[in-house]
């Protein structure tokens, strides 16, 4: 292999210059699409793909690390699109999230074949998938941002306890609609924008200051004032 | 009651089950209405059923409002057949013809680009991404490309999926309120589905939009927006902004007589041109899909529903109202057959009866076509028209609807024009467009 290299000095430069996250993500996903399964080695994907075998190494430990950032970088490109639109200074946080899930949909839409296959072949442990992990705290961090943002301005109620919680329900939410996407055979995935608009916006509801909150105040303020209500009698 | 929900409820698919939710609530909510109703009248007989139906309407137009899309329109078009339904129900469904709550910004933006490729700011110069109106299936944004101000209608996901499984829902609701058999219903239902469905393709509406605002350009006072089927879609639709005021704000200015008479004879010529020229008719007639402009025209909006008239729907029922057909009970008779009116079996009596019925409700229906003008203000003529739909409503003989499925449409679009006539107070020439009669009848 490396005499085969040396014969073509043009080979070599160009594939110096072709390796990247990038390509090794192009060649994966091809891989795995068209094989159905992971490469039984490093070594067998690299030689395929040309390239020595450290090479690969330079960019990722294991093929799982490949999987993962292919799903960290679909998030991360996400949000710098969404941010560089024109109206994203004027969304709220409700809508801002909305925005998110949309685009990445969309822009998921051309991966189907590869999201498909990464989920199903990577059954799910306790909680969400390990592939999703890398994609996870970016999400998190997004939605972190956001939801400060929303707290701020009043728009979400801030809670004791749950308000740091609730990156961790818009994660869920997340996680529901990824599932609703896999199976959601209606044309232009029209079911899943029902579902990405109904099911954020209940999300979101249960965010803002509601009865319960009331609620649980007048169980404070009741409890506070126990011995004033134990004067009063009834 | 809650034996009958609970049936349903079984009957409906998982993917359904959050839809009809709503509606077995609502069953819930108005078999306690009548349960409500029963004991009061336990202890006062002569108590009436409007504060029932009041309850009723509360309960349904609730559950409706929640749901959009098709059951909204669906309201709408109860509220159109004011003689079929009681005033309580007509009152509440009024209402959903201005309240439904919008789409989120970012959807909008995600319709865009699934159709276009594109944000709506790549496409306009100016887009707005706050609705300033709400349509039943959609809402309207306003936009501005190369200086001129455009109205960018979008609809919302899924409207054509949930359509047809919204309407069995609504069905037992619809025999209930209604009181007909579920047959009967069905041939209606279906009608009105097809139209609905109709109604949510985009690409149909733009093409139809451009056809009937070309044949009526010959009309005197009837304006149309521009539509620009390059930037429409299934779901999109782009038209010029028309500027004018609806109906009702029209109304605020306290117009001049000669303005509503000019504005009633547009809306006059606009309807019987497509009734007897065309021979379909933009059956929406209520008044937001009309706009009356600063120069006095009337502007008209949303061409989503079409009804054709067949021929044998055509001839028979306007040689009714046009022609001295009614001095023969024979002839009469026999149009009434063809417009299933009068079924093959009806006894004598009942042919009898509804015979002279639907005689009395044509004639009615008819008297504007019968003199050359006509005064729509006068108050006699609609409570006359009111008042023989509020009999009919409660005479057992009518709870079974009779006539063939084209007269939903047809009605809702007559009586829809004699109304929004009736609020303009306007005086109109009625002999611009004659019905065309069948040279052998």
């Amino acid at each position: 292999m490396i005499k085969a290299r040396l014969l073509n000095g043009n080979f070599i430069s160009n594939q110096i210059i072709m390796t990247s996250t990038e390509s090794i993500q192009i060649a994966y996903i091809d891989f795995v699409l068209t094989e159905g399964e992971q490469p039984k080695s490093v070594y067998i994907f690299a030689k395929k793909n040309a390239m020595p075998e450290d090479e690969f190494y330079r960019y990722f430990g294991s093929f799982d690390a490949v999987e993962q950032s292919i799903w960290k970088d679909l998030a991360t490109k996400t949000i710098t699109e969404i941010k560089i639109q024109e109206v994203w200074g004027q969304y709220s946080a409700r809508e801002k999230a909305l925005s998110f899930f949309y685009s990445f949909f969309e822009l998921l839409k051309s991966n189907r074949s590869f999201a498909g296959y990464s989920l199903k072949n990577h059954a799910r442990t306790l909680g969400s998938p390990k592939v999703l992990e890398g994609l996870r705290e970016v999400f998190e961090n997004f939605a972190q941002e956001i939801l400060n943002e929303g707290i701020e301005t009043t728009e979400i109620s801030d809670r004791k306890f749950f308000s740091k919680r609730y990156k961790d329900a818009l994660w869920i939410q997340f996680g529901f609609v990824l599932n609703f996407w896999i199976n959601d055979g209606s044309a232009g995935f029209e079911k899943t924008d029902e579902a990405i608009e109904k099911g954020v916006n209940v999300t979101f509801d249960l965010f803002q200051r509601s009865p319960i909150d009331n609620l649980f105040d007048y169980g404070k303020f009741l409890a506070k004032n126990s011995g004033f209500a134990e004067k009063v009698k009834f | 009651m809650s034996e009958n929900t609970a049936n349903e409820q079984n009957s409906i698919p998982t993917s359904k089950v959050e839809r009809s939710a709503k509606f077995v609530k609502t069953g819930f909510k108005i078999g306690g209405n009548y349960i409500k109703h029963y004991s009061k009248k336990l202890f006062n007989p002569e108590l009436d059923r409007s504060e029932l139906n009041e309850d009723n309407a509360t309960d349904i137009y609730q559950s409706l409002s929640e749901l959009k899309g098709s059951a909204l329109k669906v309201a709408q078009m109860l509220s159109m057949d004011k003689n079929l339904l009681p005033q309580a129900y007509v009152d509440k469904f009024t209402q959903s013809q201005y309240n439904a709550p919008p789409l989120s910004g970012p959807l909008i933006v995600q319709t865009f680009k699934k159709y276009f490729g594109k944000n709506p700011d790549q496409i306009y110069d100016k887009f707005n991404i706050r609705s300033t109106n709400a349509a039943s299936i959609g809402q309207v944004h306003q936009a501005e490309l190369n200086g001129k101000k455009l109205a960018v209608k979008i609809q919302y996901p899924g409207v054509g999926d949930s359509i047809s499984s919204d309407l069995k829902l609504i069905k037992p609701f619809a025999f209930r309120m209604l009181g007909m058999s579920e047959k009967e219903l069905d041939i209606y239902m279906r009608e009105v589905e097809e139209r609905l469905l109709e109604e949510t393709d985009y690409e149909l509406e733009v093409r139809r939009s451009i056809e009937f605002s070309e044949a009526c350009a010959v009309l005197n006072n009837v304006v149309f927006p521009h539509y620009y089927p390059e930037l429409s879609s299934k779901r999109i639709i782009t038209m010029d902004w028309l500027e004018g005021k609806h109906l009702r704000e029209f109304l605020a200015t306290n117009p001049s007589q000669e303005l509503r008479n000019q504005i009633g004879q547009a809306l006059w010529d606009f309807y019987n041109f497509q009734q007897h020229e065309m021979r379909a008719v933009h059956a929406d007639p209520h008044p937001g899909n009309f706009m009356i402009t600063d120069d006095g025209n009337l502007g008209a909006i949303d061409f989503g529903c079409i009804k054709v008239m067949p021929d044998d729907f055509y001839y028979p029922f306007f040689a009714l109202t046009s022609t001295d057909l009614f001095d023969s009970k024979e002839d009469t008779i026999k149009a009434f057959r063809e417009l299933e009116m009068i079924l093959p079996s009806d006894t004598p009596a009942q042919v009898e009866f509804y015979y002279t019925m639907f005689k009395q409700m044509i004639g009615l229906f008819a008297k504007p076509y019968i003199t050359d003008h006509f005064d729509f203000g006068q108050k006699a003529f609609f409570d006359e028209l009111f008042a023989f739909g509020d009999k009919i409503s409660k005479m057992p003989e009518f709870k079974q609807a009779r006539g063939v499925k084209h007269f939903i449409y047809v009605n809702r679009t007559n009586f829809g024009l004699y109304n929004i006539l009736h609020e303009l107070k306007a005086v109109v020439k009625t002999d611009t467009y004659k019905p065309h009669v069948l040279e052998e009848v």
